[in-house]
């Protein structure tokens, strides 16, 4: 097995995410501080580690986002994010 | 936290679809519905407090009576062994979601739709095949499908049967590790050749899903980019890693 | 949801008595050798690869991989414990102590932590005396065989009495600091330290 088997998008990620942002994640909008590019988090490379998850660039593979849960907490690490954009008509959750 | 928290599921059926295939048909109450193409994470819980959490597409078409999640159990597995082999009638999970608003499909992102399937990739463009047909969207549609085998084909006789009904939906099969005498279709992996002589050129600005394990989605969406479609147009849902394919 | 139980599921082995006894609180024994990534495997060329002992060091050292090889081998058998709960017992690794490697760099007085930092970016932190004294090692070789790549090859660093993130993957190189820098998961939650015998998963435990 080869670590390209591992990686999946950000559609994993997007069960994690869901639960902190109000919003349905894995088709938001961020616009990565390395090269600029944006992309819905459901089309980012994401490694689910069991500790937490991390999406990368898929132009420059760059970390755009790391998140990680454990002892009744969340960390977020939003500085490869450059933007982040929620939109309030798509799929609110309750 | 609405969908977004557990809740419990009860198996009303299990339907064997191949011989490491089956489909799960499941009660849960105050189920919201889910758009095709989205999944939910699965969790069970062992007598000494052990949980063990997956993600499944969802097979069913969100006009569907009962969620489906079609699994297919994994040699060296911990949690498709159990619903694939133990699990019956009566038995209860925990599920949560649906999850995913990215991978999904409704008739007014219209078309053309190329989906690209590989192994139990096809589950969740099969909820988007049968939502499809419930809503008699005549999207065109073509369904590349690779499996090992003819006998690895999840939902061989509904395809038939969709495809048969529906001039606008083809489904084409290739079968990677075995064919049957006779066989006229194509017996080799999907690759860039396959693609440009199944699907749309990019000037009909297809919509593309590619489903399966990580190597082959990313493959296909790698060679559908290079064939010139636009990448914002090529979704994918990536399964992490499979058996030998 | 308390006290929900899937009938007739359970988890792939269970531990017997023995290997219960070996178990840190809140782990599990787990036969099988489950890969973690955080990111892509990184593609190193051994006539590239370089281990580097450098910082609070009277002799900053570098070694090319047949350098390191020609060191004297140290192996390690016994447990190693995943913060994700999972524990391999009984398994065993060869390659070099970290003392072979800070007995030639000469740690000056003023050290007290190591920085470890792997090809493709990762970082771990660690207190420097949980690198010293036989607990420590940079390893190529697990269960007789090359460490494949997804386990952390050509060599990764080994330090099986602390969760098993502190041992990092790819290694290139061992910092030593006279004060404590987060690394990649000690930077969003993690613990410092990571005992798993005092249960030291995160912040503040």
């Amino acid at each position: 097995m080869d670590e390209r088997d591992l990686r999946l998008d950000g559609n994993h990620a997007a069960g994690m995410l869901s639960e902190v942002f109000q919003f349905e994640m894995s088709s938001e909008w961020a616009g990565c501080a390395n090269c600029g590019a944006r992309n819905q988090l459901g089309a980012m490379e994401a490694y689910a580690h069991g500790m937490g998850a991390v999406l990368c660039c898929p132009g420059c593979g760059q970390i755009v986002l790391r998140v990680a849960r454990g002892g009744g907490r969340w960390w977020l690490d939003l500085r490869g994010m450059a933007w982040l954009q929620l939109d309030e008509g798509a799929w609110l959750l309750e | 936290m609405g969908r977004l928290s557990w809740q419990v599921a009860q198996i009303a059926e299990v339907r064997p679809e191949t011989r490491r295939v089956a489909s799960l048909f499941l009660d849960v109450p105050g189920w919201d519905g889910h758009q095709a193409g989205q999944h939910v994470d699965l969790r069970l819980t062992a007598e000494d407090g052990y949980q063990a959490e997956r993600s499944y597409s969802i097979a069913s078409p969100p006009d569907g009576r009962r969620l489906e999640l079609t699994v297919e159990r994994l040699e060296d597995g911990e949690v498709s062994p159990y619903l694939v082999g133990e699990a019956h009638q009566g038995d209860r999970v925990e599920l949560r979601g649906p999850i995913g608003g990215y991978f999904v499909w409704r008739p007014e992102l219209g078309g053309p739709l190329l989906l690209v399937a590989g192994g139990s990739g096809v589950v969740p463009l099969m909820a988007m095949l049968r939502h499809r047909a419930a809503t008699a969207s005549r999207v065109p549609t073509r369904l590349l499908y690779s499996s090992r085998t003819l006998e690895d084909v999840i939902y061989r006789d509904e395809l038939e049967r969709l495809a048969a009904a529906d001039e606008s939906l083809t489904v084409i099969h290739t079968l990677t590790r075995a064919q049957p005498t006779g066989w006229q279709g194509s017996a080799r992996r999907i690759d860039a050749a396959l693609l440009k002589e199944v699907g749309w050129g990019p000037e009909q600005r297809p919509l593309a899903y590619v489903c399966g394990p990580t190597r082959l989605v990313e493959a296909v969406a790698s060679d559908l980019v290079t064939l010139g479609h636009d990448p914002f147009r090529v979704r994918t849902e990536r399964f992490g890693p499979t058996g030998v394919q | 949801m308390a006290g929900f139980v899937s009938r007739g599921f359970r988890r792939r082995r269970r531990a017997g008595d023995e290997e219960a006894g070996r178990l840190p609180p809140g782990q599990y024994a787990e036969p099988g050798f489950p890969v973690l990534t955080a990111g892509p495997t990184p593609r190193i060329d051994l006539a590239e690869w370089r281990l580097r002992v450098e910082g609070l060091v009277a002799h900053p050292q570098e070694w090319t991989w047949e350098e390191v090889q020609a060191l004297p081998r140290s192996a390690f058998e016994g447990d190693i414990h995943c913060v994700t709960k999972w524990s391999k017992l009984g398994t065993s690794f060869t390659g070099v102590s970290v003392d072979t490697l800070l007995d030639l760099a000469e740690p000056l007085p003023s050290a007290t932590h190591v920085l470890a930092s792997s090809y493709g970016g990762y970082t771990t932190n660690l207190p420097l005396e949980d690198v010293q004294g036989g607990k420590a090692w940079v390893v190529w070789e697990h269960e007789g065989q090359p460490l494949p790549p997804e386990h952390g090859g050509p060599a990764r660093l080994l330090v099986p009495h602390l969760y098993f993130w502190k041992s990092a993957k790819w290694v290139t190189g061992l910092r030593l600091l006279d004060h404590d820098q987060a690394g990649f998961w000690e930077s969003l939650g993690y613990h410092n330290r990571g005992d798993p015998w005092r249960e030291e998963r995160y912040w503040g435990d």
